[in-house]
């Protein structure tokens, strides 16, 4: 006997098929702000280095789909890619981007707090390409768990990006910050 | 049908499944990369599963095909060679090697069979629970594997049974795939049986479910002490072993064992080293020691005290082969799980699930949770990629936390039998010899429904009973 697996195949299509259920499409606002929620589930590395201080400095280099939950004006899910540079005092920052089926792609910058559980971060969408030329917004959210899963490597999950998004005016109004 | 053009139609079906998928529309959401390695990665498994090539032939095709497509770069396609518990796998079997050669092996073998070799179900128990009783202090499986190997091994050349087509079924099969199966039942008994129960614990803690030593052994007791005694038996019914009953089997073991005197040198110098390794290998996350360098460090010593020697290696050389399709088939699993494709096809199905009662949600999750595992080598890699995510779900669909928690945990150690390379512990047995793809694959599939039912029917009211 070999097992077909007929049910996992089953799965499969229904996965990437069927809508996301708990997506609810939301109407832009006046000043045609969309909001959006996602999730993240990551993993990759962290690189550590000591500083004079008690933290030290990190490099941390993530990956992981991104999932869009609600919302409206972005696709239903992108391939998440993050840096975020801890100098072991004050300065954590960050670059993420967002690339979708068509490799069109979704620039920001982040402001965080340190990587760990429960700690937050403000991304500022600074630009895309393709169908997202001219993007703006930002986005917030915290780490629901990272967890340490080999030296250097880590696994996490946020559960809670709450954002929006709109296609920037002519002339620019300036992404909000 | 003859047997070539069998596998003439396998293998362009599987060439059909593998172009179909490539030129399929990319699902939104997920990237063109992650879909064409998914591409590779299906037609890879499902040729082994539908016989149109061996594991090995259908690994390197794949890679092949992954890396001149340019899916994937040269040093993300061949990092699985530079993977730790990969290289412990090939040192773990020259290990055994050494064990074997040096007669340890036999009279370790001998000293069981006394014991328990009334009859190969005796023999397949005595595996099952000497594995349960070290398991809490091996935070590796796969070094648990290393330690088992050798034993069951011995225990099937004891038995004159060798991984030849004539002898290999007469006990052989049968004890290998029960060290396989034994590994995935007691890694769930223990939280510190297997590397990713404290980690699925930590992120557990961030529902709100503190999980420890005590509360796992409480939890896990009775559906896996059940699952150890019912096991070996279900194995012995589905998968029979030729060599039932020896009940003179003991009495010529101890006979044996006295006719071969006291230790040799070599036996007392790989015993000692095997020792000294299985202390490290249980105290390696205490002293912070890596388990693949302990297992350079006991090679090492063995072959400067020439207890192995270097024709000794060259006689294995199936490690080769099997290092090769394992290493390939976990790069190609871990690059199509950092594209994202685990992740975000376990969130679409988990978010599917929505409006369903939480019983119907929780055991749709469950097979979701393992279906999944056919796309992973590492179980590690399949709980930071998943658990949190179904967790996550099945916690917002109602689904009481302590069942569903634990329900992921014991799936999370149960499926690395779904498939041969479904976890690294599995990899000594799958390259005794003793096993064919065809009964692996049926074996696995068999013993992951077995454990599937029992964790739910009887896990499940037990974690809730417990949980109060």
């Amino acid at each position: 006997m070999r097992p077909a697996p007929p049910l996992g195949a089953a799965l499969l299509v229904v996965a990437l098929a069927a809508p996301l259920l708990s997506a609810r499409a939301e109407p832009p606002n006046d000043e045609g702000w969309r909001p959006f929620k996602a999730t993240w589930t990551l993993s990759g590395t962290r690189q550590l280095l000591p500083t004079e201080g008690p933290r030290p400095a990190a490099i941390v280099h993530l990956q992981g789909p991104l999932v869009v939950t609600g919302g409206e004006g972005l696709g239903r899910g992108f391939l998440g890619e993050a840096f975020i540079f801890d100098d072991g005092g004050s300065l954590v920052v960050g670059r993420a981007v967002l690339t979708d089926g068509k490799g069109d792609r979704i620039y920001s910058s982040m402001k965080a707090e340190p990587v760990g559980t429960g700690r937050k971060a403000t991304a500022t969408i600074t630009g895309g390409t393709g169908r997202y030329a001219g993007l703006e917004g930002t986005f917030t959210f915290s780490w629901q768990y990272v967890v340490d899963a080999e030296p250097g490597e880590i696994g996490g999950r946020v559960a809670d990006i709450e954002g929006r998004t709109r296609r920037a005016p002519p002339g620019g109004a300036g992404v909000p910050r | 049908m003859s047997p070539a053009a069998k596998t003439l139609v396998a293998r362009l079906g599987v060439l059909s499944l593998g172009l179909v998928i490539w030129f399929w529309p990319v699902p939104e959401g997920l990237t063109t990369p992650a879909w064409h390695l998914f591409a590779i990665f299906a037609a890879t498994i499902a040729s082994v599963i539908a016989g149109a090539f061996p594991i090995l032939t259908a690994s390197l095709l794949g890679i092949a095909v992954a890396v001149l497509s340019g899916v994937l770069a040269p040093a993300q396609a061949y990092a699985g060679f530079a993977n730790a518990t990969i290289l412990l796998i090939v040192v773990a079997f020259l290990l055994a090697r050494a064990v074997v050669t040096c007669g340890l092996g036999q009279r370790l073998g001998y000293v069981v069979v006394s014991l328990f070799g009334r009859s190969t179900l005796g023999l397949g128990y005595s595996i099952f629970f000497l594995d349960a009783v070290i398991a809490p202090a091996f935070p590796s499986n796969t070094a648990r594997g290393g330690v088992l190997y050798p034993i069951a091994f011995s225990l099937a050349q004891g038995g004159g049974s060798k991984p030849d087509e004539t002898t290999r079924k007469r006990m052989g099969a049968y004890l290998m795939f029960c060290g396989m199966a034994s590994l995935a039942v007691s890694s769930a008994l223990w939280l510190t049986a297997m590397a990713a129960n404290p980690l699925g614990a930590e992120i557990a803690r961030s529902h709100n479910l503190n999980i420890d030593f005590g509360s796992w052994l409480v939890a896990s007791s009775v559906p896996t002490l059940l699952g150890i005694f019912l096991l070996p038996l279900v194995l012995y019914k589905v998968f029979p072993p030729e060599v039932t009953a020896t009940p003179e089997a003991p009495a010529e073991a101890r006979k044996a064992l006295r006719a071969m005197g006291p230790l040799s040198a070599t036996e007392k110098i790989v015993g000692a080293t095997f020792l000294a390794m299985v202390v490290a290998w249980a105290l390696a996350g205490t002293l912070k020691l890596d388990t693949t360098a302990v297992a350079f460090a006991g090679l090492g010593v063995l072959l400067a005290t020439e207890s192995l020697t270097m024709k000794d290696i060259a006689a294995e050389g199936d490690v080769l082969a099997t290092f090769l399709w394992f290493a390939i088939l976990f790069s190609l699993s871990q690059e199509l799980n950092r594209l994202g494709f685990m992740g975000y096809l376990g969130q679409r199905l988990a978010g599917a699930l929505g409006g369903i009662p939480w019983l119907g949600a929780f055991v749709l999750l469950l097979v979701a949770y393992v279906l999944l595992h056919y796309l992973f080598v590492s179980q590690t890699a399949h709980l930071l990629a998943l658990f949190g995510v179904f967790l996550d779900v099945g916690l917002k669909l109602g689904v009481p936390a302590a069942p569903l928690a634990f329900g992921l945990f014991f799936a999370t150690n149960f499926f690395s039998v779904l498939t041969p390379q479904g976890s690294s512990a599995n990899l000594l047995f799958v390259g005794s010899g003793y096993l064919t793809q065809g009964e692996l694959y049926k074996l696995g599939t068999i013993t992951t429904v077995f454990l599937f039912v029992l964790y739910l029917v009887v896990g499940t009211p037990w974690v809730l009973f417990v949980a109060r």
